[in-house]
Formats: C-alpha cells, sequence, structure tokens
C-alpha cells in the first residue's frame, strides 16, 4: 500500500510521495504542491495502525499514509499522538463533566425543596381536589368505609375542632376526619384536607389521648401544608431525573426510584416539624402528651425485630403492611419529646361513652378498655392476604 | 494516477469484540460517574470507534459528529419535546378529571408515532451527514415530516390488517430512506426489479406471525410443569407464588427470557430476508449491493446482543449495536463499481444541532442499517 490523496472533491486517490518536514508536511499531487504544517493536522485512523489524516478545519482532504511514512510521522510529530488529535476528550473535559453532573444535582436538591413550599401554597384548590380525588380513589381501592361510623367520626371531629379552635388553625372549617376498614393501623392527611383514620389504628390506642394524638400530628401536616409541599418535591425530582439526566437507563431508574421512595413518607425535617406543633395543638387544648408518648412506645415495640419464638405465631409479620411510623427509626425519641411535654391532672380528650362509641367504629373492639394490653398488636394483616395486595400509596397518600 | 478497483468488492469491519467491549467498559464507567450526562461523549466516542473499523475498498468509514452537536440538539428538545412531555405524562394527571387526563395521554401516545419517525429521519440525516468515506459526505435529504406522515399512515394500516401489512410498510419505510440518501452528490436509488418489493417475504412473515404465539403458549405449559415438578405438586397455584418467591420471581425470568428467545428465533426468518431484500433493491451509479443474512446466525447475533444488553442492565447496550453492524458489513457486498471520480462532495451545508428528538426516544445506531 502507497500514501494516497484524497482531494475532499471527488471519491477517489492520487498516490503520492510524501515529504516529513519539522514543522510540515509536503507533497505534490499533479503540479499543485500541498504543505500542511502539524498545527493544523487532526487523526482519521482506522485502527490498522496506519495514520490518515484530515486538517483542522476539515477541508475533506484525506491523507492515507503507508507504514513507513507513518511511523516517520510519528516520530516527527509527537503532538499527533495526542487525545486531542484524534478528537478524544481529555481528563479536563471528563472532570467538567462530572462537575457540571453533580452541581447540576445539587442545585435541584437545594432548589426543589426551597421552591416545594411557595409553590404548593400557590396551588388552586380546583388543582388540590383533583389531586385529593387520585388519592381518594387508591384508599376506596384498598379500604372499605365504615357504615356505622358516623357517630364516631362526628365525635373525632368535634375534638379536632376544639383543638384548632385553641391554636387558631385557619383551615379549621376544611378539615373532615374519616374512619375506613384497613388491615393496618394507620392515619393519613390528604391534599383535601380530609384526614383518614383506619379501625386498626382505633383498636391499637388504649386511650382517646392516643388517638386525638395521632389526630393532632395530622392536622399539623394539613396546616404546614405538607402534603402538596411532599407531592412537589416527588414530581421535581421525576421530572428533574428524567429531563436532565433521561433519556436512557440509569436516569429513568433513579426517578422512578426516588419518587416512590418519595412519596412513601414525609421528610424528616416535616415529620419533625408537625410532632411538635401536633403537641403545641395539644398543650393549647389541655390534652396531656402522653397518651401520644404510649402509642409511640407500642409502635417502637413493634419495630423491634420478633424473637423467634414470635416469629412462629405471627409468621405474617414480615409480608405485612408498612405500619405508623414504622420505617421511622427515632420512634423512641419522638415518644421521649412527647412524655417530656406531659401534664398530671388534665382530663381525658373524650368522655367515657364518646370513646366507647369511637372503639365500637366499624364492628367494633371486644376488648373492653380497661383490660390489659395484648402481647400480639392487634395489627398483624390477615394471614390470607398476598403480597399483591399492599396498598400502593397514591401521590397525597401519606402513611402518617 | 487514479486507483481504481476490482468487479466484486466486499465490505470489511475490523471492530474487535473485546476492544468495542473496553470502549464500551469505559463509557458505562464515564456515565454512571457523571449520571449519564457524559452519555453524548460516549455516543460519539463508540460511534468513531465502529465507523472507523468499517472499510471498503481498504478505506475505513469516518464518522465526524461530535458530543457537542449532541448535547446542542439534546438542549433544543428540552423545551420543544421534554416540557410538552412532562406536562402531559406528570401534570395533567394531577390538575385534570381523569377522563381528560386519559385522553391527553392516549393522544401524546398517538402523536408520538409520527414523532418517533421523524426523530428517527432526523436522526439519521444526522448521522449520514456526520459520515466520510474518502473525505465524501453523505447525506439524507427530503423532509422529516413527509417520512412522518408516511409512516404513520403505514402504522395505522399495520394495526388494522393486525400486522399483515408489515412487510410492504417496512419496504415503503426503505424505499423512502433509500431514495433520499446521497453519497456526495450522488443519490442512492431503490430500484424496482420487475417484482414486488415485498417479494420473499410473505411466508418467512406468517411463520412468526403463527408461530410465535403457539410456541409460546407451549413455552408457559413446560415452564409452568417444570416449576410444578420442582415443588413436587400437580400444578402451581398463586398461594404457592406468595409462599415461595424464589419460585414465583424463577417463573417469572424463566417466562420472560422464553419470550424473547422465541421472539428473536420466530421473527428471525423474516428478518434476515427483508434485510435481504432492501439490500438487493438499493443501488448507487448502477453498483448493485448483496447481503447474505441467515436466520440462525442472524438469531444468534441479535439474542447475543440481548444478553449482554439484559445482563449488564443496559449499560453494555452498545455492545448490541457492534454485533450487529458487524454481522451486516461482514456478509455485504458491493457488485460492480460506482465512478468515483464522478462522484463529488454535495453542497448542501452540515447542519448544525445534532439528533434532538433521538435523544429523547433513545434511539440509536446500528438498529435499522439495513
Ligand atoms: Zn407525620
Amino acid at each position: 500500500m502507497q500514501t494516497r490523496y484524497a482531494d475532499g472533491r471527488a471519491a477517489i486517490t492520487h498516490v503520492t510521495t510524501l515529504d516529513v518536514g519539522t514543522d510540515t508536511i509536503a507533497f505534490r499531487i499533479g503540479e499543485t504542491e500541498h504543505v500542511w504544517p502539524y498545527a493544523e493536522l487532526r487523526r482519521a485512523d482506522d485502527g490498522s495502525g496506519r495514520v490518515i489524516l484530515k486538517r483542522h478545519p476539515d477541508t475533506g482532504e484525506r491523507l492515507y499514509l503507508d507504514e513507513t511514512d507513518s511511523a516517520r510521522l510519528i516520530v516527527a510529530a509527537p503532538g499527533l499522538n495526542a487525545k486531542r488529535a484524534f478528537g478524544i476528550e481529555g481528563p479536563g473535559t471528563i472532570a467538567a463533566i462530572t462537575g457540571a453532573a453533580w452541581s447540576l444535582a445539587a442545585v435541584f436538591l437545594l432548589a426543589v425543596p426551597l421552591g416545594a413550599g411557595p409553590i404548593a401554597d400557590h396551588v388552586p384548590p380546583r388543582y388540590r381536589a383533583q389531586i385529593a380525588d387520585i388519592s381518594w380513589s387508591q384508599i376506596n381501592a384498598f379500604t372499605e368505609y365504615c357504615d356505622d361510623s358516623d357517630e364516631a367520626a362526628r365525635i373525632l371531629n368535634d375534638v379536632a375542632y376544639r383543638i384548632m379552635q385553641e391554636s387558631d388553625v385557619p383551615m379549621r372549617d376544611d378539615v373532615w376526619i374519616t374512619i375506613v376498614d384497613a388491615p393496618f393501623p394507620n392515619a393519613f392527611a390528604l391534599p383535601d384536607h380530609s384526614i383518614v383514620v383506619t379501625d386498626d389504628l382505633i383498636a391499637l390506642a388504649e386511650h382517646p389521648d392516643e388517638l386525638v394524638g395521632v389526630i393532632a400530628h395530622e392536622i399539623a401536616h394539613i396546616e404546614h401544608n405538607h402534603i402538596m409541599k411532599n407531592i412537589i418535591r416527588s414530581v421535581g425530582a421525576g421530572i428533574f431525573f428524567d429531563v436532565v439526566f433521561g433519556g436512557a437507563g440509569a436516569g429513568q431508574m433513579v426517578a422512578i426510584a426516588s419518587v416512590n421512595l418519595a412519596s412513601l413518607r414525609y421528610s424528616r425535617g416535616d415529620e419533625t416539624d408537625a410532632d411538635l406543633r401536633g403537641l403545641d395543638y395539644l398543650d393549647a387544648a389541655g390534652i396531656d402528651t402522653a397518651g401520644l408518648a404510649r402509642l409511640f412506645d407500642r409502635f417502637a415495640e413493634q419495630e423491634r425485630p420478633p424473637t423467634e419464638s414470635e416469629e412462629e405465631a405471627d409468621g405474617e409479620r414480615s409480608g405485612g403492611f408498612p405500619t405508623m411510623l414504622s420505617s421511622h427509626p427515632a420512634t423512641a425519641e419522638r415518644a421521649a419529646a412527647a412524655r417530656a411535654r406531659s401534664r398530671e391532672g388534665l382530663n381525658p380528650s373524650m368522655t367515657d361513652a364518646e370513646w366507647q362509641i369511637v372503639r365500637a367504629a366499624c364492628g367494633g373492639v371486644v376488648l373492653p378498655q380497661s383490660e390489659p394490653a395484648p402481647t400480639a398488636p392487634p395489627n398483624a394483616p390477615p394471614t390470607n392476604q398476598p403480597p399483591v395486595a399492599t396498598p400502593l400509596p397514591a401521590p397525597g397518600t401519606k402513611p402518617d | 494516477m487514479t486507483v481504481e478497483t476490482a468487479e466484486a468488492q466486499s465490505f470489511k469491519h475490523e471492530g474487535r469484540f473485546l476492544n468495542v467491549l473496553g470502549l464500551a467498559l469505559k463509557n458505562a464507567g464515564l456515565s454512571l460517574l457523571t449520571l449519564t450526562l457524559y452519555r453524548f461523549w460516549a455516543r460519539t466516542a463508540m460511534r468513531r470507534r465502529l465507523w472507523s473499523r468499517t472499510s471498503l475498498m481498504g478505506d475505513p468509514l469516518e464518522y465526524t459528529g461530535t458530543a457537542g452537536e449532541l448535547l446542542r440538539g439534546f438542549l433544543i428538545s428540552l423545551p420543544t419535546f421534554f416540557l410538552p412531555a412532562i406536562f402531559v405524562l406528570y401534570i395533567a394527571p394531577l390538575v385534570f378529571d381523569p377522563a381528560t387526563a386519559f385522553w391527553l395521554v392516549a393522544g401524546f401516545y398517538v402523536i408520538g408515532v409520527p414523532l418517533v419517525a421523524a426523530a428517527r429521519y432526523l436522526m439519521r440525516r444526522y448521522q449520514l451527514s456526520r459520515t466520510r468515506w474518502r473525505g465524501i459526505r453523505l447525506w439524507l435529504a427530503g423532509t422529516a415530516s413527509a417520512f412522518a406522515w408516511a409512516s404513520f399512515g403505514w402504522t395505522i394500516l399495520q394495526t388494522l390488517s393486525l400486522g399483515w401489512y408489515s412487510p410492504v410498510a417496512r419496504m415503503n419505510r426503505a424505499k423512502m430512506m433509500w431514495e433520499h440518501t446521497r453519497f456526495g452528490d450522488q443519490p442512492f436509488e431503490f430500484i424496482d426489479d420487475g417484482e414486488p418489493p415485498a417479494k420473499g417475504l410473505w411466508w418467512p412473515f406468517a411463520l412468526g406471525w403463527f408461530a410465535f404465539p403457539i410456541s409460546y403458549i407451549a413455552t408457559l405449559f413446560i415452564v409452568f410443569a417444570i416449576g410444578a415438578a420442582i415443588v413436587g405438586t400437580g400444578a402451581i397455584t398463586g398461594e404457592q407464588m406468595s409462599a415461595n418467591p424464589m419460585l414465583a420471581v424463577g417463573i417469572a425470568a424463566a417466562v420472560l427470557i422464553s419470550m424473547l428467545v422465541l421472539i428473536l428465533f420466530c421473527w428471525a426468518p423474516y428478518n434476515a430476508a427483508a434485510m435481504n431484500r432492501i439490500a438487493a433493491l438499493i443501488s448507487i451509479d448502477g453498483a448493485r449491493f448483496k447481503l447474505r443474512a441467515k436466520t440462525f446466525s442472524l438469531f444468534a447475533v441479535s439474542l447475543a446482543g440481548w444478553m449482554i444488553t439484559i445482563f449488564s442492565l443496559g449499560l453494555l447496550a452498545p455492545m448490541a449495536g457492534f454485533l450487529q453492524v458487524r454481522y451486516v458489513f461482514h456478509r455485504l457486498e458491493i457488485i460492480g463499481h460506482p465512478k468515483f471520480a464522478e462522484i463529488g462532495q454535495a453542497i448542501v451545508p452540515e447542519g448544525k444541532a445534532g439528533e434532538s428528538l433521538g435523544d429523547a426516544f433513545d434511539l440509536d445506531m446500528g438498529v435499522g442499517v439495513i
């Protein structure tokens, strides 16, 4: 094979003889003498070991060097071995891309949480209701409304209203509590300011103050608009990863994972916020916060890994539903915070008669109120429940 | 002095598996490190590598595109494609009632069909305009919208005919693509050889159409029978699946993998026949092409590509493209020779931005060479 030249105007090559100088190469085609400075050259090799040269900016001309000329050129112009001559990005470019990517991610991690609050506050009520409809349709899919719970719900709503009046919560006329039949103890706040309480949560509570403590916490989520903020954070995360890093593979997987994880629970900060505000409500309304502390204790007890004998007796536990707060590592701390603000000598938040009515909702609880707590928590999911029936939380369906 | 060549010349592809794998691994690593932002550089480097290893008459193809062009194309597609998509897919379901949101999403997917076709055309144009041989550029003339709407019509016919229009549609698309392809100022032709373009495709198509569902159902029975034998019962029930997650995962994996294998295998005769037929109808300046794709080898190459893609979680997907490109060029011949001395550089400008929508739909090279 000889050294050949293509002129960039026709798809043919001309054999030529190459003169390799110190700063230039020179060759003759017919009558024309070509002189190319090394600084203007780039490589377009084919991996066979011979050098193919083009000019920068590209004129379409190509010079296919034979083996001898290739070897001579490499010696004469070592600069043509640099990555840059091949059009390959150097470590500097890679560092810049990496820096840009992580800066974008960092800006996003700061901007979305900061922006979520103001955006959430300006979502028109019509859209809020629309989002709540989606939440409701999911709740309706995995729970059942309790026909016999009207009186119990009225009692809970009265207590909630009393609490909100004491603390001057602005949206107190919108908040509405509904009791549903579900196989796990939980309470949700929805974007339309509804609060859903499951019958298993009522069953788990041994004193009205325990249940009212959870309701106060949910009201705090509503007052501070945590639900909408959380939805906007999740959607923002999904959009960001989809767009900036999307297109292919990893970005979308991150997006899916982040959206799902984020929509499962509030941020730690929102949770603490709701805890503190909820305790304020209880204080202002003259309700003992020790009730909430006892309920937290019981959850902490459930989070403890079961002993072997318990596992045998309660084999379905692992496949069960996420319980309220179950993933929260600091349940014991939250119990302590509530206990620290406990005051002696306060009246229960409901009368005995009212509490019996609440306990009777959704078929009711068989145990009388005074009986000691059962060792096995009554929240174990039904044994015939296949894992596929695990409820998928809708946007805006926030366990606790 | 002019170098001209012999009568029948093979294309060559000198890409070696380990060489390309090394680049693919480097690209995958940097893509992870940069949260996938490196993908434009990765794609460019891979194309440059694959093009340069493909040669005709001893001279290689050359890819002259840059990562900056791809990035610019992506940035252009942000407001024009991604923002409407975000609105429809993320915002609309939250702010509209379910029926409206459903129709919006459905409409979006209907518009998506011609949009994907247009993206394919634009991407092809970009790649051809960045491909040179002996310094002469390739090009795709025509308009993306003409291709998009024609393709949309053919998709509707394919759907209405339960797929039976597909061989004709495939040839129509190939014809439209190749008739607009230029090497320098020389057009490719999609010739009329006196026979219908889809000649020879109907039996292989019928084979795929019937054999796939039948063999798939048969495989389902076999998978569940094996599963039952392992568990030691007569049949698999939902309760056993939920009690034994390993069994459920095993059965799901077996079902998916057997489906993939069967799709590739049952459709390989049709795909091989269609590729060979398209190649046989392409012509440039009197020279013709001949491709010798065969059922079993094509099946093996496609399956290997899918397996690499799946087991690398998509990170090594470019290897599938490499295998396919190498397969085609190994088996491609050019018969007769164009008068290269008369083929000049086209005066069409290169165009600036890259593939834009191609990134949105993750269309990449390798697929649809022929
Ligand atoms: Zn909470």
